[in-house]
């Protein structure tokens, strides 16, 4: 029984995951662009979340009504002000940039906000749970995981069904054929951007709601995300979901095991998934 | 760059040298053998201090001069070399400390480890497309932390004492670290001299500039980024060993701290991508920055990252870019130049 | 009569080396010109120099008389020039319908005005509406061509370029896919049509232009030039024709 519970943790876990992994997969797809400060955007969006419930004492809906469209602008910013300078088929500057930026954001975020662990108060949220034949599943795990599947299942059907999908998946297929057919690459990588960091509102306000925060967190996050990526496969949004999953179960039945194991059984998962399916769980070989 | 159209082929070729020295390349290389004894004698004429100290500019300029081969030459953008350091540095303190070899001896030894680990890691890593490749260094690192920290034989996440160091005087250890810091120095940049100007350097220097047009030309591009990720985690793990071996102590946190990833990085951007020059000089920067400012913690730190993001942004060839761009002086030539003795 | 689109001492480079070498054309509405030349004479690098793949100063192309050289690729798109790249360049991955609909969400989105629709596209190249849901990168290279064609033409050009369209392609293919030009023609769109094959590129053109390493050797009424006048252009003077 404690053995089913772990992987009920683990996919709860997955779930926040999941959340990391869209916006990582989106951008990489797109731009062949890795943001190493994914994570430490969304530790920043979470410290100015609870800094505003702390402040003005707001509920956690309120504070994802605002971080949402406060990370869609930040995306769009860094993607106009940064990325779009450094996009292109050599890595290396997207990479100094954005390494740049993380190391820049974090230590910013360490003299506003301290190196103090933070929570949001979930006005009860976080500790409800619903009692499912002796199992305890937190509310708040499955609110997660809830999001995370309908954001999953938004974004996958925004790329195949819009306009702006077609043209987001034009663009990864070939970007100098995309602009022939009179896409403007630019506006479309700011939209994605904008959409990758959007999500990362969620996982803001998720993350600090069900742990705690601190501005060196967010190289973790990174890693989880880009784990659970290359678990999943490469190029599909149900990839980044289901490696999300991998992951976060590998994770919860490492704890299980030893809590010092658990982030370890995920890297050990993961590095056997690269050496025997290196295209990931769901890619195309 | 200039080309030569050859119309008639019997035509005698004309008496032509290739010339591959300069002559700032000449006083450059004077000044490095002098500055290599110098370091050497340090004992001689530095306190302990300044020895400590400048072991510590010793390590950064290895560290940065292999993460500028790996980034500079291969196309891999490492964020992980701190793997290599820990691994050698915990290696160092298992061989001395707990075999009982001669510490002198365990450094070489424990660059064994780094050059046996780094063959299977190339193999998972490759396989990871760009900029996915610097994020599973990075997991490297972690994986090689968090193993530490689980791991008996090193003590878990308690760590290790070098305590077989008290068997020498302070001089006998002070001559020890010298010659270790112009032996670390002559190995990361000597060795990337003479790799460069090597028959594998013109190799390297066209798949810098184009992958694949090098691959074309019979550049065998898998073997050699190969080559030098195994030469970097080992040049890498002499910095690590060196470093834990003067430090006396070791543990998880700082045996694979990504901090070596920031100061390579930062060192390489900010002097020049691709040069040895770059790295002399980001070396020294950097190092006096950290003195400087070192004492402002957090700010320090942001404006190291805006610089670097800036430097990524806007001036991609960094310190020595701009200056090679205006003197042609290079302190260590890599070029062959054609030179006609009847002209 | 104005040209529709017209260079002016076109330069371009890549990099050190220089493609073209101030290269002077006209193509006006509704005529089909034939731009030939052996490998590397630097016809697609004119292409490409038009469409703002390429750096070139703004004065060196026009269209309708208004200077656009430079302009980037998409916004030449939105002034009405299209291109069928060398290589297709389809987005692999995605289906037919979905290739052909990115051009039509882009028109829309630009208020492009024209005649070319699904359906009208579906006439000129039936195999396309029986592959719709079809993945490119399945399809062979003929209907792959049409596929290109027919992703251009739904950018609601006035000018469509066509680089190298027979490349590859089997005869019966060729002729069915030039088959198809007179009648984007009749639609009132202006051709520039590279083409390795000269008699090909005679047929299929008014006027045509040769040239040679990045210089227009010859031009002229496509009906009226030469084989001999044609290949001392293709090839530089002093060459015997073959």
């Amino acid at each position: 029984m404690q053995w089913f519970d772990a992987l009920v943790q683990g996919v709860l876990l997955g779930g926040m995951y999941a959340q990391y992994a869209l916006g990582m997969a989106l951008m990489f797809g797109v731009m062949r662009i890795v943001n190493i400060s994914h994570g430490d955007l969304v530790i920043l969006l979470s410290l100015i979340g609870i800094s505003m419930a702390m402040a003005w004492g707001l509920g956690p809906f309120t504070v994802l009504i605002i971080l949402v469209p406060l990370g869609v602008f930040m995306g769009w910013l860094l993607q106009k002000a940064i990325l779009n300078k450094v996009v292109g088929s050599d890595p290396l500057p997207s990479l100094i940039a954005t390494f740049g930026l993380s190391i820049a954001l974090q230590n910013l975020m360490l003299q506003i906000w301290s190196a103090n662990s933070r929570s949001l108060p979930g006005e009860g949220i976080e500790s409800r749970s619903i009692d499912i034949g002796g199992i305890y599943i937190g509310l708040l795990p499955v609110i997660v995981l809830v999001v995370a599947t309908g954001l999953t299942w938004g974004l996958d059907l925004t790329l195949k069904r819009t306009r702006f999908g077609r043209a987001l998946r034009a663009a990864a297929a070939d970007v100098e054929a995309a602009a022939m057919t009179g896409i403007n690459p630019r506006a479309v990588y700011a939209l994605a951007t904008a959409i990758a960091v959007g999500i990362l509102g969620f996982a803001a306000v998720f993350q600090a709601l069900r742990s705690t925060v601190a501005p060196a967190d967010g190289a973790a996050q990174l890693i989880y995300a880009f784990e659970a990526v290359i678990i999943g496969g490469m190029g599909s949004v149900w990839g980044a979901f289901i490696g999300s999953m991998v992951l976060g179960i590998s994770q919860g039945i490492g704890f299980r095991i030893d809590p010092g194991f658990g982030v370890l059984a995920g890297h050990i998962v993961f590095l056997i998934v690269l050496a025997t399916r290196p295209q990931g769980l769901f890619g195309k070989a | 760059m200039s080309m030569t159209v050859i119309s008639q082929a019997p035509v005698e070729p004309p008496a032509v040298t290739v010339r591959r020295q300069t002559p700032s390349g000449r006083i450059a290389m004077t000044l490095a053998v002098l500055g290599l004894i110098a370091l050497a004698a340090m004992p001689w004429w530095a306190s302990t201090g300044t020895i400590r100290s400048v072991l510590v500019l010793c390590c950064y300029i290895a560290v940065a001069q292999m993460w500028n081969l790996l980034a500079g030459y291969a196309g891999l953008v490492s964020v992980g070399q701190q793997a290599f350091m820990g691994a050698a540095g915990y290696a160092l303190f298992v061989f001395a400390q707990t075999l009982g070899i001669n510490p002198f001896v365990a450094v070489f030894l424990s660059l064994l480890v780094p050059a046996i680990l780094a063959v299977p890691l190339y193999f998972l890593l490759h396989r990871l497309d760009g900029p996915y490749f610097s994020i599973g260094t990075w997991v490297v690192a972690e994986v090689f932390r968090l193993v530490a920290s689980n791991l008996p034989l090193v003590n878990s996440g308690a760590g290790m004492s070098l305590r077989v160091m008290s068997q020498y005087s302070a001089f006998e250890r002070n001559v020890a670290m010298s010659f270790l810091c112009a032996l670390m120095l002559l190995v990361t940049l000597g060795g990337s001299y003479w790799l460069l100007r090597s028959r594998f350097g013109l190799a390297l220097i066209a798949m810098r500039d184009n992958p694949v047009a090098a691959a074309s030309q019979g550049v065998n591009v898998a073997k050699l980024r190969f080559l030098i990720y195994v030469a970097a985690a080992v040049g890498c793990g002499l910095a690590g060993a060196v470093y834990f071996m003067a430090q006396l102590r070791i543990n998880p946190p700082s045996a694979f701290d990504p901090m070596w990833a920031n100061v390579a990085i930062f060192i390489v951007m900010i002097g020049g991508i691709g040069s040895i020059e770059g790295v002399l000089i980001g070396s020294l920067i950097f190092f006096i920055a950290d003195r400087w400012f070192g004492e402002y913690g957090a700010t320090y730190f942001v404006v190291l990252g805006l610089m670097t993001l800036l430097v990524a942004l806007y001036a991609r060839t960094g310190i020595w870019g701009m200056i090679s761009k205006r003197w042609d002086a290079p302190w260590f030539p890599i070029r062959r130049t054609l030179v006609d003795p009847d002209r | 009569m104005s040209a529709v689109l017209s260079t002016h001492g076109l330069v371009a480079r890549y990099g050190d080396f220089q493609a073209l070498y101030g290269v002077d054309t006209e193509l006006h509405a509704g005529e089909a010109v034939a731009l030939i030349g052996a490998n590397g004479a630097g016809k697609s690098t004119f292409l490409r120099a038009i469409m703002g793949l390429l750096p070139v100063a703004r004065e060196m192309v026009r269209l309708d008389g208004e200077p656009v050289g430079g302009t980037p690729t998409d916004r030449m798109v939105r002034k009405g020039i299209a291109i069928v790249p060398e290589g297709r360049r389809l987005f692999s991955g995605m289906s037919v319908e979905d290739n052909l609909r990115v051009a039509i969400d882009q028109a829309a989105r630009m208020g492009a005005k024209g005649g070319w629709t699904l359906q009208r596209l579906h006439q000129l190249f039936p195999i396309l509406a029986e592959k719709a849901r079809t993945p490119v990168q399945s399809l062979s290279g003929g209907q792959q061509q049409m596929v290109a064609i027919g992703r251009a033409l739904l950018c609601q050009p006035r000018v469509l370029l066509c680089d190298e369209i027979s490349l590859g392609l089997a005869p019966k293919v060729i002729r069915e896919i030039y088959a198809a030009l007179p009648e984007i023609r009749a639609a009132g769109t202006a051709m520039i049509v590279v083409e390795q094959d000269v008699g090909l590129a005679k047929s299929a053109s008014d006027r045509l232009y040769c040239m040679l390493e990045g210089r227009v050797t010859l031009t002229g009424n496509s009906a009226e030039v030469t084989r001999e006048q044609i290949g001392e252009a293709y090839f530089g003077a002093g060459h015997a024709v073959v």
